[in-house]
């Protein structure tokens, strides 16, 4: 069996199982959880591709997810877009964003581009919380233009109840489904092809590829643009589904817990985002009950990973795998 | 044949110009007012002590490091500030004497990242790789021997491996000048004569090589010519059979020993 055919053969069984349980577990929390779930696998898919296959340490992925959302709430709100022209338009813009990422990162190494990339997460944070001029006033209400501490709402919705009634909700889990399924489809073209070549050999040595040809200048912008759509697409469909965006998508908590699901996944592996996703998300959900020790046992897993476990756990598996069938031929 | 083209096939241009090149860090010349031509198809050996600039010398050329004054010139154009990737798709692929690789990818990956990005720049790299780009990499392992290694990761390879591999994404830039550092260094008698046949053909394919090499026996047995460096400046360029009668370089690198083995390897009947 070809490594392609393995691939999508997990991935057909992994889409089989996750389109079963809606109605094998008809429970809203379950699914509105499972939704929440895609939607951080399609983030950390993307996020893999910078953080994993380039091996450039961003830390803006959820600052370019809010750009998607943001610009989605926004565009529905103040220019009355249908949702479903908004989320791509969204897309596009953390795209935008992205590039800029990437440009301003260009000479910086290692360290250094974590430090920028959480700078300029918190800048857009502290921006959007300080906004305090009322953009909307009417006697009632006072909302500033990016919503400020408080968020964005009434922006509308997919518009799924109208033809779907109660079960609007698993309708949007099947879109959540379907987004996954294409950013997937899309890291993995990227990471499999000629591209994918094209960052790992900037990653492996910077000096080298240059002296084979391989623009630093272009493919980090390329990587950077790349991760962004899925990301902001993402970022549009959480805008959407919730109903609601806020400044709490910048939250260093939510930063940790998708930097947890690669590192326990494995960094630039193809499955390991997605098996670190449903890992860390059902142990959050685990942790739910002792709510104190949700962000100690999230610090604590990732730092027991990076130090014995750094290939993750699909990164170990691959490799215990290999040396297995070493040993028996 | 009329006159002009059977002028140029007799005195053609050469295919390197180094022009009054000198590259400063702080008040130390490392490539010191240097001037040198290559011409097509023709094999240049650099030798010299440690710290001579050799080594500086390859990286201003390839655009990794930038020439304090100067001007470099290859095939008429100026690349004199070109990056390393513009300088490649011109058409000079270089080795590093620091064994590179792309560790984590394989042997294939390694030579088809380099036939994808280095004989020209792609708009776009597509999102499988192409046939023809299949065949070239093919044809650059068969050259190198590594056919046997395509699946092996390059940072399990052998020293020996590692330098054929290193030769071999050269090789498929289809570049007209390949610049090779130091590329026998450290290998044993056999793997240097496997990695001088290996040269042999490449040659036949009518590619200029400069390379730097400490092992004397193999710079003057492969060279037409030789430049011997010395801080930083040209202190011996000419034959190859002449540098053991060169009092200047016998005295500051070869030593009165390796002088008399260069005599012996160039002509064998005459051992001392």
């Amino acid at each position: 069996m070809t490594a392609f055919r393995r691939d999508l053969a997990i991935g057909v069984v992994l889409v089989a199982i996750a389109a079963a349980v809606p109605f094998l577990f008809p429970v809203r929390y379950v699914i509105t959880q499972m939704t929440l779930l895609f939607i951080y696998a399609i983030v950390v898919t993307q996020w893999n591709l910078v953080l994993g296959v380039a091996g450039i340490f961003s830390l803006a992925q959820m600052a370019l997810f809010a750009c998607g959302a943001y610009a989605t709430a926004m565009l529905g709100l103040y220019l009355d877009w249908s949702l479903w022209a908004a989320m791509p338009a969204g897309a596009v813009i953390a795209v935008v964003a992205g590039l800029l990422v990437g440009l301003a990162c260009l000479r910086l190494k290692g360290p250094y581009v974590a430090l920028l990339t959480l700078a300029l997460a918190q800048v857009a944070y502290l921006v959007i919380i300080t906004d305090t001029d009322c953009f909307i006033r009417t006697e009632t209400r006072c909302e500033p233009f990016t919503g400020g501490a408080s968020g964005l709402r009434r922006f509308g919705d997919l518009g799924l109840r109208e033809w779907l009634g109660r079960d609007w909700i698993i309708g949007n889990y099947f879109v959540g489904l379907g987004l996954l399924v294409a950013a997937m489809t899309f890291s993995v073209a990227v990471v499999k092809g000629p591209l994918g070549l094209a960052f790992r050999a900037l990653r492996d040595n910077l000096g080298y590829a240059r002296s084979r040809g391989i623009s630093q200048f272009k493919y980090q912008l390329v990587v950077f643009a790349l991760s962004a759509f899925f990301t902001g697409l993402a970022g549009a469909f959480y805008a959407a589904h919730f109903k609601s965006v806020g400044p709490t998508i910048f939250s260093f908590s939510l930063l940790l817990l998708l930097l947890a699901m690669i590192v326990v996944g494995g960094l630039g592996t193809i499955w390991g985002p997605i098996v670190g996703a449903t890992l860390v998300m059902f142990a959050d959900e685990g942790l739910r009950e002792v709510q104190d020790f949700r962000t100690l046992g999230l610090g604590l897993t990732l730092a027991l990973f990076v130090l014995l476990l750094p290939d993750g756990l699909t990164g170990t598996a691959s490799r215990l795998l290999a040396r297995w069938r070493g040993s028996g031929s | 044949m009329d006159e002009l083209s059977q002028e140029t096939a007799r005195s053609p241009r050469p295919l390197l110009v180094v022009d009054g090149v000198s590259k400063y860090f702080g008040a130390l010349a490392a490539v010191d007012n240097l001037s040198f031509e290559v011409m097509p198809g023709e094999v240049l050996g650099i030798g010299g002590p440690n710290g001579a600039g050799k080594t500086t010398l390859f990286d201003v050329i390839t655009g990794l490091d930038r020439a304090s004054s100067g001007h470099i010139l290859f095939a008429g154009d100026d690349i004199t500030r070109a990056g390393p990737e513009r300088i490649c798709h011109a058409g000079i692929a270089r080795t590093f004497q620091l064994n590179a690789g792309f560790d984590t990818l394989s042997v294939r990956e390694n030579i088809e990242v380099a036939a994808i990005y280095g004989h020209e720049a792609p708009v776009f790299p597509g999102f499988r790789v192409r046939p023809v780009i299949r065949r070239r990499v093919d044809e650059a392992l068969e050259l190198s021997g590594l056919t046997d290694r395509a699946t092996t990761p390059a940072g399990e390879l052998a020293v020996l491996e590692r330098k054929l591999l290193m030769v071999a994404t050269a090789i498929v830039t289809q570049p007209r000048l390949l610049m090779l550092d130091e590329p026998v260094g450290g290998l044993t008698q056999a793997e240097m004569d496997a990695f001088v046949a290996m040269l042999a053909r490449i040659r036949g394919e009518g590619m200029a090589i400069i390379l730097i090499e400490h092992v004397m026996r193999f710079l003057v047995t492969l060279a037409d010519r030789v430049l011997i460096m010395h801080h930083g400046e040209r202190i011996y360029e000419g034959r190859p059979d002449d540098l053991a009668n060169d009092r200047r370089v016998v005295d500051v690198y070869l030593g009165d020993g390796a002088a008399d083995l260069i005599r012996a390897a160039l002509d064998p009947g005459a051992a001392p």
